[in-house]
């Protein structure tokens, strides 16, 4: 079974990096990581801060690129072309097919991620040598647990784009509703707490029953939010083992409940 | 066919290329004129820009920064003087800033450099630095330039104190805190504190226009300093303060008077203290736009 899902995945993947949206995506990636150098100037101390939010903004902006534009292509491709049925005509149950799939989306955004990271790396250590005084609470390791969190955030994001793919008929329906999870999830959190501290400080902003709906919003989309480390890779702020470990999981945990889900509702349908 | 193509190409060539060219360079003056006469722009507030960041926040408060400074600059460059409502909007463009990343460096220090010596705004730049120092628990300047704040600007020499000591008090924070602490208690040389505090921060600061700023400002109280110098030695021989600061000069005391770099006339104050009447301050010149 692991050979059919990984023959799948590495089948899922090449075809992902022959899209030529791909160049365009990397060479987005390194004008910004190219700007950086050119930009970082600008500023008066805090150097190390700018490098690295413009570095990890690169990375996380090329990933959700290449999940909305190149990832939801290759899982609606096989449905609207209808290789599907020659896929499933073969030795391959639907899960395997979903897990495949999905497997094959991550390593190709894994594999980008990791490609990009050695240009955001050599930028992070040139704007580091140009300025060594300014990069004062730099850390190289969790930097890179940044870019760790970042690869899980998309990870996440790609098992909601098989998770709608499997549910929906348009790969267009798959884009508008990954997009909307993305960007509630990753701003719920702010919205939330911004709304407890103005009803924790006697200001109603908004009605109770509007707070209770987003509190139950909460619990369906993921919170993207949790996943940013940028500001403590930004200023070398040190993280609790326990935090990173209960982000992990809940990553992990969301990812596989999306996927039983996908395949439970992918084994029921119906392809003409 | 072969005849209109060509003509084509030439027209192109002959009419609308220089047409474009004079029309972009005419676009960029036009738009110089009117961010030169345009008030000053509108910052959303934090509780807004925080959630439509997306989870870039700290990239935003980059870009917030960086348009505030140019804010700045821009008026300094043209030698426009900062009307209030500039002042307002660069304050409160820093207080986003620091709401997008509160452990953002560089709008302290810009707060400091400039909400305090060139407009005044104490309060708002301490509020600013206290808000750093909630954050930034390892970092001794913020204390320290809320305590030379309290202590140069507001003459409020035990507050000042007592930020000073908060600096001394935090990890590998330099030596000199604790002296200068306990110096500020007995209020003494104010200038030459002054001085020494513009030298530290103009060592840290990486910023043109701020570095000229503050080298200005560095140069007038250094000048401020060797009259004061003069003026003590005065007093310890004459047990009196001379009737006029040439009197120095002419004793022997000073080579010359120096030069006050804003344009202003040096006098002694009524405590004893040496002072310009530019008020180190830049002359006011026209602010066309505001």
């Amino acid at each position: 079974m692991l050979q059919r899902v990984w023959a799948l995945a590495l089948v899922t993947c090449k075809e992902g990096i022959r899209d030529r949206s791909m160049f365009g995506i990397l060479l987005f990636a390194l004008f910004v990581l190219g700007l950086n150098v050119a930009v970082a100037g600008f500023f008066m101390r805090d150097l190390g801060k700018v490098t690295v939010d413009m570095n990890l903004a690169a990375l996380s902006f090329a990933g959700l690129l290449l999940v909305f534009f190149i990832c939801i292509n290759l899982m609606a491709k096989d449905i609207d072309k209808k290789t599907i049925q020659l896929v499933l005509s073969k030795p391959f149950s639907r899960g395997e097919y979903i897990f495949g799939k999905y497997f094959g989306l991550v390593l190709l955004v894994l594999s980008t991620l990791a490609l990009l990271l050695i240009f955001s790396s050599a930028t992070v250590a040139g704007v580091h040598a140009m300025y060594p005084t300014y990069f004062e609470g730099f850390s190289w390791s969790i930097f890179f647990l940044a870019v760790a969190f970042i690869a899980l955030q998309l990870a996440l994001l790609c098992a909601i784009v098989v998770f709608f793919s499997a549910i929906t008929t348009s790969s267009f329906i798959t884009l508008i509703f990954s997009m909307a999870s993305y960007l509630v999830g990753v701003t719920l959190e702010e919205v939330l707490f911004y709304l407890k501290s103005q009803a924790a400080a006697g200001e109603v902003v908004a009605s109770e029953s509007l707070r209770s709906v987003l509190e139950v919003v909460a619990w369906l989309v993921p919170n993207f939010a949790a996943f940013d480390l940028k500001v403590e890779a930004a200023h070398g702020l040190a993280l609790e083992s326990v935090r990173l470990l209960t982000v992990a999981g809940y990553g992990f945990g969301y990812i596989l409940l999306l996927l039983w889900l996908a395949t439970l509702i992918f084994r029921r349908r119906e392809f003409n | 066919m072969c005849w209109r193509r060509v003509g084509i190409n030439s027209l192109m060539l002959l009419v609308i290329l220089p047409l474009y060219l004079v029309l972009q360079g005419t676009s960029w003056e036009q738009r110089a004129e009117v961010r030169r006469t345009s008030p000053p722009g509108y910052t959303l507030p934090a509780a807004f820009s925080r959630v439509l960041a997306m989870g870039y926040q700290g990239l935003l408060s980059d870009y917030e920064f960086l348009r505030a400074m140019t804010f700045y600059g821009d008026r300094s460059i043209k030698q426009q003087q900062m009307s209030s409502a500039d002042w307002d909007f660069f304050a409160y463009s820093l207080d986003v800033v620091t709401d997008l990343d509160p452990y953002f460096l560089d709008p302290y220090v810009l707060g400091e450099g400039l909400l305090t010596w060139d407009t005044q705004r104490y309060e708002t730049a301490n509020a600013l630095l206290r808000k750093g120092m909630r954050y930034r628990t390892w970092d001794w300047q913020l204390p320290y330039y809320v305590g030379f704040n309290h202590f140069y600007f507001l003459s409020d020499y035990a507050t000042g104190s007592d930020y000073l000591m908060q600096a001394a008090k935090i990890p590998d924070s330099p030596a000199f805190l604790a002296t200068l602490a306990a110096r500020l208690a007995y209020y003494g040389g104010k200038s030459k504190t002054a001085v020494f505090f513009l030298q530290q921060m103009l060592a840290e600061t990486n910023s043109e226009a701020l570095r000229q700023r503050m080298g200005k400002r560095l140069l007038a109280l250094q000048g401020a300093v060797l009259i004061e110098d003069a003026l003590k030695q005065y007093r310890n021989v004459n047990s009196a303060d001379p009737e006029a600061l040439g009197e120095l000069v002419r004793s022997g005391y000073l080579e010359e008077l120096p030069q006050d770099p804003y344009g202003g006339q040096w006098t002694i104050l009524q405590n004893g203290r040496v002072y310009s009447t530019s008020k180190f301050v830049d002359a006011k010149s026209d602010n066309q736009g505001n």
